[in-house]
């Protein structure tokens, strides 16, 4: 090979040492707001003087912080199924269908992505207002699924675009009612695209913040709202230990996403 | 002639302005293997996808015992059919996908058990029920595919080239298989091949398809001894064409001039011609007789090529303005023995062996 590793002589050093750097640059903060939640410091000192497990504690004692997860356990989860099946819905007919247009309307289908959230919040955030649903757990998940589904679209989408239509006519021609077929063949054999559009729209959902704080209530806060808020507040080692949860749950779905992914294939 | 069971009846099929099938009319009866053969875009696998109900028809009508099937929508047609690709539902294990037509039709599942063990059997894949399809080959899985296909008993069975993504031998193997189901389980096929090989050596009789029209139906030794037309007769069999001017003709034969100047009389002529018209006639390289040296024949010329291919060896003849004609000879004919490029041969042959198709005139 041209560019083999073993034969780039001084240069490998300089990319360890790039790679490296990369590395530290995108872990470091984890690894320092995982240390602050430990640390016996009340004003967030690092390196920490000593180690206590005190903001965990208060972390649970407080029910408000249950409440704020819980929410965004129960948001999230209302988005990844709407998200999955209206995705699936709308990548069949972006996959199958032949009209006029097809192309613009899954750029439009995507434009969430792309589209500043501070502009979509506000937008959000008026509508709801006008229509007295602002605060309620209804708006909350409209906002979070027009996020959420563009990743559905995508990942359906490609699993889609690698089923062989085929397999859906021959179950059809079995005796499978189009939609039967689809059910259960269909939906199986890209089964791994829908698990993926599952874990990304509950990501998108679980962490997001911005569109969060338009939709919230003092009755109706997320998890990162509530981190925001007693943030604004006053700065406690709580929100630290808060946020390693936060990342943990998070690191913890990717890693079963990655596992699930390997599994069809050994 | 028992009671026609499948009647295809001038079925159409257009797609804006291109007509992908014109007017296919066929009566197919029980327990017929019938072949649609072809040229990729000569609309045979379009009528089979019409018979499966995945396009309709732009007019025309299908009758299945009697009943039109056009209004049945494709999953209550009871039709099994085998695709080009593997299509076997790739999470579920061998046994699952033959059981699945079973479960659809709700079955009791000491039945469904016991008829996938019998179709699995059918096609000599008794003990793979728990492999995935991943873990198989493509002959197996394509195997696999037919057993799905009959096991739920369908009155027809509709196979689309299931044997074009394999290598030849083990699509030779499968063929065999496929004749002994056929005879096995008495099931009526359509299938659909542009290998002409494959159709002779399948099917009961064979539907040309050219342009999106029969050319002609008809057993495999009928096609290759009575072409209708110039398409059947190149697609079926190996063929050389030879220009001719009719001299004169009674409607049925006529007698032809070929380059040389022969004289050819009784020639079976497709068409209706009128004396000084053009022709092209047909001859079968293994109905050529090949003489040394410039004798009596018909046609002289010179040998270009000798290839030995096991059992018979072919000797292309060039002429004088014709393209170069070929001839195929047993191996160890003695007469011919050392035959070498360069010698002086002439070629003769009984007319009744030939056919003669018009050619257009000349623009």
């Amino acid at each position: 090979m041209l560019l083999d590793f073993d034969k780039l002589g001084a240069l490998r050093g300089v990319l360890i040492g790039i790679t490296v750097a990369v590395c530290l640059f995108l872990i470091l903060p984890i690894v320092f707001i995982a240390a602050l939640s430990f640390g016996s410091s009340q004003w967030l000192i690092f390196p920490p003087p000593s180690w206590t497990f005190r903001w965990y504690h208060d972390l649970f004692a407080d029910p408000r912080w249950f409440y704020a997860a819980l929410t965004s356990l129960k948001i999230a989860a209302i988005v990844t199924v709407l998200s999955v099946v209206i995705g699936f819905l709308t990548a069949l007919g972006l996959n199958r269908g032949r009209f006029p247009g097809r192309d613009a309307l899954r750029a439009l289908f995507l434009t969430p992505m792309i589209l500043p959230v501070v502009v979509l919040a506000v937008a959000l955030y008026a509508l709801f207002l006008k229509l007295g649903l602002a605060g309620t757990t209804f708006a909350f998940v409209v906002a979070h699924l027009l996020i959420a589904l563009p990743f559905s679209i995508i990942s359906i989408g490609n699993a889609l675009e690698g089923f062989d239509k085929s397999i859906e006519d021959a179950a059809i021609l079995c005796g499978a009612s189009p939609w039967e077929a689809r059910l259960r063949v269909t939906v199986p054999a890209i089964s791994h695209g829908i698990f993926a559009a599952a874990v990304f729209s509950f990501l998108a959902s679980w962490d997001e913040v911005v569109l969060a704080i338009f939709m919230a209530s003092p009755t109706l806060q997320t998890l990162p709202v509530k981190i925001w808020t007693t943030l604004r507040q006053d700065l406690t080692p709580v929100i630290a230990a808060a946020s390693t949860l936060l990342i943990a749950f998070t690191i913890l779905l990717m890693i079963l996403a990655a596992l699930v992914r390997k599994g069809p294939k050994t | 002639m028992s009671e026609p069971f499948l009647n295809i009846r001038g079925i159409r099929k257009t797609f804006g302005s291109f007509t992908a099938v014109r007017d296919v009319t066929m009566d197919i009866a029980q327990g017929e293997f019938m072949t649609f053969l072809g040229p990729s875009g000569s609309g045979k696998s379009t009528t089979l996808y019409i018979l499966a109900g995945f396009q309709d028809p732009s007019g025309g009508d299908i009758f299945l015992d009697g009943r039109s099937l056009l209004a049945t929508p494709s999953h209550r047609r009871n039709i099994g059919m085998v695709f080009q690709r593997y299509t076997l539902f790739p999470h579920l294990t061998v046994g699952e996908n033959v059981a699945f037509p079973l479960r659809i039709r709700r079955r009791p599942q000491a039945e469904i058990a016991e008829r996938v063990r019998a179709a699995l059997k059918l096609v000599r894949l008794e003990g793979f029920e728990d492999r995935k399809p991943a873990n198989m080959s493509g002959g197996q899985q394509q195997r696999v595919a037919l057993a799905r296909a009959l096991v739920y008993n369908p009155p027809v069975l509709l196979m689309d080239e299931p044997l074009s993504a394999l290598d030849k031998k083990l699509r030779e193997e499968i063929q065999f298989e496929i004749r002994r189901i056929h005879q096995e389980t008495g099931v009526t096929i359509l299938y659909v091949t542009h290998d002409q090989e494959e159709a002779l050596r399948l099917s009961d009789r064979i539907a040309v398809f050219s342009q999106g029209e029969i050319d002609q139906i008809g057993t495999g030794p009928e096609l290759y001894a009575a072409p209708a037309t110039r398409f059947v007769a190149e697609f079926i069999g190996d063929s050389n064409f030879i220009e001719t001017s009719i001299v004169s003709t009674d409607g049925r034969q006529a007698r032809l001039v070929l380059p040389g100047g022969a004289m050819i009389d009784g020639v079976p002529l497709h068409g209706a011609a009128s004396p000084g018209g053009r022709a092209a006639l047909l001859l079968r390289p293994e109905r050529i007789d090949l003489q040394r040296g410039e004798g009596e024949g018909a046609l002289a010329g010179e040998v270009y090529d000798v290839t030995f291919l096991g059992n018979n060896v072919h000797v292309l003849v060039g002429m004088n303005d014709v393209a170069p004609v070929s001839v195929r000879i047993p191996f160890g004919h003695a007469a011919l023995a050392g035959l070498t490029p360069g010698e002086r041969v002439s070629l003769r042959f009984n007319a009744a062996d030939t056919h003669a198709f018009l050619e257009p005139p000349a623009a």
